[in-house]
């Protein structure tokens, strides 16, 4: 039945001659693992048209979707992770796989006459393929893929006369949009993958008009494709497919935030493969050749000596040149790439751009993940109102001149100045000293019992702002200094420190910051409180001795709004009003109106954030962001930095010292 | 599926630095008649033949498994909940489902006229979530005897589906579409429409008005959720 059927379509088709065409043609001194290479790249192929197809079914096109719908594949969808991971590490394995069988074809002489045409045909697909990639890049709509292809499409708009034209049309207008996806989109999963089956298609045929290039005939007995060979083939094919499988379950693709044009991405880099080619760019000599040379005419000549290797063959040693030149290149594609992964790694902004990048990509898809979703307007929208990530940009930009945040700028950076005895060509710089407090604890219990016991050493910082030193030269003034005819704060401090350092008195100084933290407005930091601790609190505030029966200075009898609503008036009696102090109502108005009669009057250094500095909204993000006022996260807090700034001017090991529990 | 491509050239095409073909290799059509040069050849040239197959249908199966259980998501996927959420501009609903019309009871008539109301959903569509939503229209008509003192109808036509209008001149629900026409209670009153006017489940607590929103198959006589 079976076989009078396939007598039946032979008969229509020719297929059983076919077939034995394929199967059982010689392979001459035996299968060898070396003829594997062309098999898995047609593998590979197969891999990324499955994937890809699936990926398809799920992905949608637009500035508004597409982000998010790479998100719901690779978070929401069963086993989308896989699926893209798979697509994502093949499309690194192919390029791989291509190198190697290129180099192959070369050493072997495979590229010699009479087998030009398929070895520039090999050349083709290797474009096709690289092309592939580079789409491939831009289609999750993150800021890496983003900002990677806008350096692309400005090379395309750097070639001479058609440039812009070009580019224009990749992009589908003169700035990025949906139509840049559109274009890409269907590039990447329609035009090109055609041209790759109908150049694939021409290269097997004429692969199979030559035969294979034998190494050595005396190898082994001669076989046929089938099975010898097709069993090698296989398991090259089941090694590469295990490598991809384990990169997309154990690495998995990345999906850095949404793209936003509104927001620089400092990590930007092309995929590794093309990391040699950036790399090139950044020589001075060939920057200084102009875009078009250094991405156009210089590996354009790099790829037209390849190409002529067929013709170069001709002459004599013509093979052995092209085969020195094949290992030169590639050594000077390793090492490029070598340096610049080199150089990025022991860059420590660039590192911190990547952490940024990663912390930002974990929240944003934490946020996706919520009850509210993605709101049609994409998720770059949720980023852009979300404090947890603005609120670090807003410090960065507004606040880390002076201050710093757990000894970084809040977005994981160190502020740095170049060292006057650095005489390097390129200076690292050396981390400077802050010039105001570190906020990195602004408000918590920590930072109140500074304030309290140590208050001198917690402003110390100040005393390295010009402004302060200016006036401490020539007014003698020094808020800081304990001596109360300079600082009243700062003597009670050191009283304060005296007080609460004795072991008898420990437990009420826990009591004192209970209760003024407990006396704020709510902070998403501290919202539990010890009712025991807070009560005792209230007493010592109001007049209490401590356990030991000392009797202190009652922070109420010059700020005396503490335990009221906190709300601004302009108006002071000469000591800062620390009602509500550290809630997010007191600190905006703080940084609003630094210098009002309110908060330091004319003792004020902080320049005032008005509207026009910072926008409302700007506040708002910066101030819910220190008082954590956001949803919760998992997504870790920089690592702090503080053991790495320089200590203040003068700071002091005194009386407070001994108060810390370390 | 990708193994076919290394399959070499017609054997009169070898170039002459190659090596001369060996003589043994007459056209074969049957298995295992290639290399058979020793005894033991058959025997391992099959084991050969069923690893090569094996593991060449492994590695095409893997991803075409996994990309079709990829696809099957919907399969495994329940309807997502659009649990409201006033404080976000969502819709409040009660834990059976019910949405809490934004009109009360007091604004309807007490003489029973219907009104027309288009209720809200927030609606979730794979990664978005749209809050608020109009999913549909209903007639409401206050009957202050009965329990609940609300009754209400999808304006949907059973018949095939259009929509259903109030005729105040007549007292009567409408349809334009092929004049099929309701008492005020929903019975038909033609042939028309295959049933009645499909009635929803309300529910009043207080003022508020409660309503189950469901959408029924048209054209038969049973009343059936889509």
């Amino acid at each position: 039945m079976i076989r009078s059927f396939l007598v039946w379509l032979d008969d229509r088709t020719g297929c059983n001659e076919l077939i034995r065409e394929a199967l059982y043609e010689r392979v001459p001194g035996g299968a060898r693992w070396r003829y594997v290479w062309g098999s898995t790249l047609v593998f590979t192929f197969a891999l990324q048209m499955i994937t890809g197809i699936f990926l398809w079914t799920a992905y949608s096109p637009s500035a508004q979707s597409a982000w998010e719908s790479v998100y719901y594949i690779q978070e929401v969808m069963f086993l989308g992770n896989i699926v893209r991971g798979m697509h994502h590490f093949a499309a690194q394995a192919m390029t791989v796989l291509l190198a190697v069988h290129l180099i192959q074809v070369i050493i072997d002489g495979a590229y010699k006459a009479p087998r030009e045409i398929n070895f520039w045909l090999g050349l083709i697909l290797m474009k096709i393929v690289l092309a592939l990639g580079l789409t491939g890049y831009l289609l999750p709509w993150d800021q890496k893929g983003y900002y990677a292809t806008q350096v692309t499409t400005n090379i395309m708009g750097a070639t001479p006369v058609v440039g812009e034209y070009v580019q224009q049309i990749a992009q589908g207008g003169k700035e990025y949009g949906h139509h840049t996806l559109t274009r890409f989109f269907a590039m990447h999963a329609g035009i090109l993958p055609g041209m790759l089956i109908a150049f694939l298609g021409l290269h097997i045929y004429v692969f199979r008009r030559h035969g294979i290039k034998v190494h050595d005939p005396e190898h082994a007995p001669d076989t046929t494709f089938w099975p010898d060979q097709v069993l090698k083939d296989a398991v090259a094919c089941l090694g590469v497919l295990a490598v991809v499988l384990l990169l997309a379950i154990f690495k998995g693709a990345e999906l850095s935030p949404p793209a936003d044009p509104a927001q620089a991405y400092d990590a930007a880099r092309p995929e590794w493969y093309f990391l040699f080619l950036f790399r090139f760019l950044k020589f001075k000599l060939i920057g200084s050749l102009g875009l078009a040379a250094g991405a156009i005419y210089i590996p354009g000549i790099f790829f037209g000596v390849l190409v002529a290797m067929p013709l170069i063959a001709k002459l004599k040693k013509g093979h052995r040149f092209n085969v020195g030149y094949t290992w030169a290149v590639t050594a000077g594609i390793v090492a490029l790439t070598l340096l610049a992964v080199v150089e990025d790694s022991s860059n420590e902004d660039h590192q911190a751009a990547i952490a940024e990048a990663h912390r930002d990509g974990q929240r944003i898809q934490e946020l996706a993940r919520g009850p509210e979703m993605i709101p049609v307007e994409g998720a770059v929208s949720l980023l852009r109102t979300d404090p947890f990530v603005v609120g670090p940009r807003i410090f960065a930009k507004h606040c880390a001149n002076c201050h710093r945040f757990n000894g970084h700028n809040a977005r994981g950076r160190m502020i740095k100045v170049v060292d006057p005895n650095d005489k390097s060509a390129h200076p690292v710089g050396i981390v400077s000293a802050p010039e105001a407090t570190d906020l990195g604890n602004f408000g918590d219990r920590e930072w109140m019992e500074k304030v309290i016991v140590d208050y001198s050493n917690h402003f110390a910082p100040l005393r390295d702002a010009a402004w302060y030193q200016a006036l401490a030269e020539d007014e003698k003034v020094d808020d800081l200094n304990p001596d109360p005819e300079y600082s009243e704060m700062a003597g009670i401090s050191v009283e304060y420190a005296e007080a609460f350092g004795k072991p008898e008195n420990k437990q009420d100084l826990a009591s004192l910051v209970e209760y003024l933290v407990s006396l704020r407005s709510w902070r998403g930091d501290v919202d539990q409180f010890n009712p025991s601790l807070v009560e005792r609190g209230r007493a010592i505030l109001d007049g209490d001795p401590l356990a030991d029966g000392t009797e202190i200075t009652s922070c109420t009898d010059c700020h005396d709004t503490i335990g009221e609503e906190f709300e601004y008036t302009d108006e002071g009696s000469g000591y800062p009003d620390l009602a509500e102090y550290a809630s997010a109502d007191w600190l905006k108005a703080f940084i609003r109106y630094p210098g009002s009669e309110q908060f330091y009057g004319e003792r004020n250094h902080m320049p005032a954030y008005g509207p026009t500095r910072m926008t409302e909204e700007e506040l708002d993000l910066l101030v819910r962001w220190m008082t954590k006022d956001y949803s919760p996260t998992e997504v870790e807090e920089y690592p702090s930095q503080l053991h790495r700034v320089p200590l203040a001017t003068g700071v002091t090991n005194g009386p407070a010292a001994t108060t810390e529990p370390e | 599926m990708s193994n076919s491509e290394n399959s070499a050239s017609p054997p009169d095409d070898v170039t002459p630095d190659e090596v001369t073909v060996t003589p043994d290799t007459t056209d074969s059509h049957s298995d295992d008649d290639s290399s058979a040069t020793t005894e033991s050849a058959p025997r391992r040239n099959f084991m050969t033949q069923v690893l090569a197959a094996g593991i060449g249908g492994l590695v095409g199966l893997i991803p075409a498994v996994t990309g079709l259980l990829f696809f099957l998501d919907p399969l495994f996927r329940k309807k997502a909940a659009g649990n409201g959420d006033a404080k976000t501009g969502g819709v409040v609903k009660d834990s059976e489902g019910r949405i809490l019309l934004d009109v009360s009871l007091d604004a309807l008539p007490e003489d029973g006229t219907p009104q027309r109301y288009t209720v809200h959903d927030d609606i979730v569509n794979a990664w978005n979530k749209l809050p608020n939503q109009p999913i549909g229209s209903i007639w409401l008509r206050r009957i202050d005897s009965a329990t609940p003192p609300v009754i209400a109808f999808s304006t949907i036509c059973p018949h095939l589906g259009c929509s259903v209008d109030y005729r105040a001149t007549e007292g009567d629900y409408y349809c334009p579409c092929h004049t099929s026409a309701f008492k005020l209670d929903g019975t038909a009153l033609n042939d028309i429409p295959p049933r009645a006017m499909d009635e929803l489940e309300v529910k009043v607590t207080g003022t508020h008005i409660w309503l189950k929103y469901q959408e029924f198959r048209g054209a038969i006589q049973e009343k059936v959720e889509v």
